[in-house]
């Protein structure tokens, strides 16, 4: 049960890392320069941590969600503002989905999870150009 | 009248002999106090912690505004607002039994040791006490109940970023 539980979060990380790599592949194509090399560098980031999660995911005994062949983006990509504002988006979803591993039993994935999120919230954060109070988790109501 | 009020029982029971653990299989109540628990303890350091940092950036705000570009100023007074937050947030986590007096721990060698320094405080000084707070979160949240440790890592990833956006 507790694997269970386990899996469930590393799919759900795994799936936001998906969702970023076909993110990043459309941003890219409308950056130039440092902001394209940047999205080059991410985008190779979260290929490894796919990897290393389904890794994680097959050690556990299960198998790995496939990628999706396209993903609905949040709003329409065109210029070199709306991909920033989309890698921003996209790290903001892998620094949500990662939370669901800080929830874990296990203290070695609790790390994990809390050490990605700082990865992708600094990533974030340079895209958006501004940091956050609460990455990952919803702000409370003023 | 064989009515009695909770406060007369403990007395009752002493006439009469008895130890309350007799009739209770809750906790003693001529025990004392039961000890706070370990999340109650971790959100006390956590929040002095914070306390801690908010005191450091408001040193770093008021200690030589005439020097200080305009940007800088403004964006140390956006971290200080996040931290703020931070505090907020964890403050309203916080429910601790009327009439305890445990004091928070300090985090030792965490963020706490790099608060206090007397003297003006500089942009390497935050710096530094905003990478051992994202580290002593990181170690606090591994033993916090699972809603707690969530909080717990997303203040340490905002510390985390603050730490790159004061040149980190």
């Amino acid at each position: 049960m507790a694997n269970t539980g386990v899996v469930a979060a590393l799919q759900a990380a795994l799936a936001a890392e998906n969702a970023a790599i076909f993110g990043y592949g459309v941003a890219g194509a409308h950056l130039t320069g440092s902001s394209q090399a940047a999205a080059e560098r991410d985008w190779t980031g979260h290929n490894q941590a796919r990897d290393t999660l389904a890794a994680m995911i097959s050690a556990r005994g299960a198998v790995p969600a496939a990628a999706q062949a396209s993903y609905q983006l949040p709003f329409r990509v065109h210029d070199a503002s709306s991909a920033t504002r989309l890698a921003a988006y996209l790290e903001d979803g892998v620094t949500r989905a990662y939370l669901g591993l800080v929830a874990v039993s296990d203290q070695r994935l609790r790390r994990f999870g809390a050490m990605a999120m700082q990865d992708a919230a600094q990533r974030a954060a340079s895209w958006r150009g501004s940091t956050l109070a609460f990455p990952g988790l919803t702000p409370l109501a003023p | 009248m064989l009515l009695a009020s909770a406060a007369a029982l403990p007395l009752l029971l002493g006439t009469a002999g008895c130890r309350s653990s007799d009739v209770f299989t809750g906790p003693d109540p001529l025990a004392g106090r039961p000890p706070l628990g370990h999340d109650v303890l971790t959100l006390q350091a956590v929040i002095a912690a914070e306390h801690g940092m908010i005191d450091l950036y408001r040193a770093a705000i008021s200690g030589d505004p005439g020097h200080q570009r305009a940007a800088r100023a403004r964006m140390l007074r956006a971290l200080l607002a996040q931290h703020e937050q931070h505090l907020v947030r964890l403050k309203a986590r916080l429910i601790v039994p009327p009439g305890t007096s445990a004091s928070p721990s300090p985090s030792p060698g965490g963020s706490g040791s790099a608060f206090f320094s007397p003297g003006p405080v500089s942009v390497a000084q935050l710096r530094a006490a905003e990478r051992a707070s994202a580290a002593d979160l990181v170690r606090r949240l591994v033993t916090a109940p699972p809603a707690l440790a969530q909080l717990l890592a997303s203040i340490a990833a905002s510390d985390a970023t603050h730490v790159t956006a004061l040149g980190g």
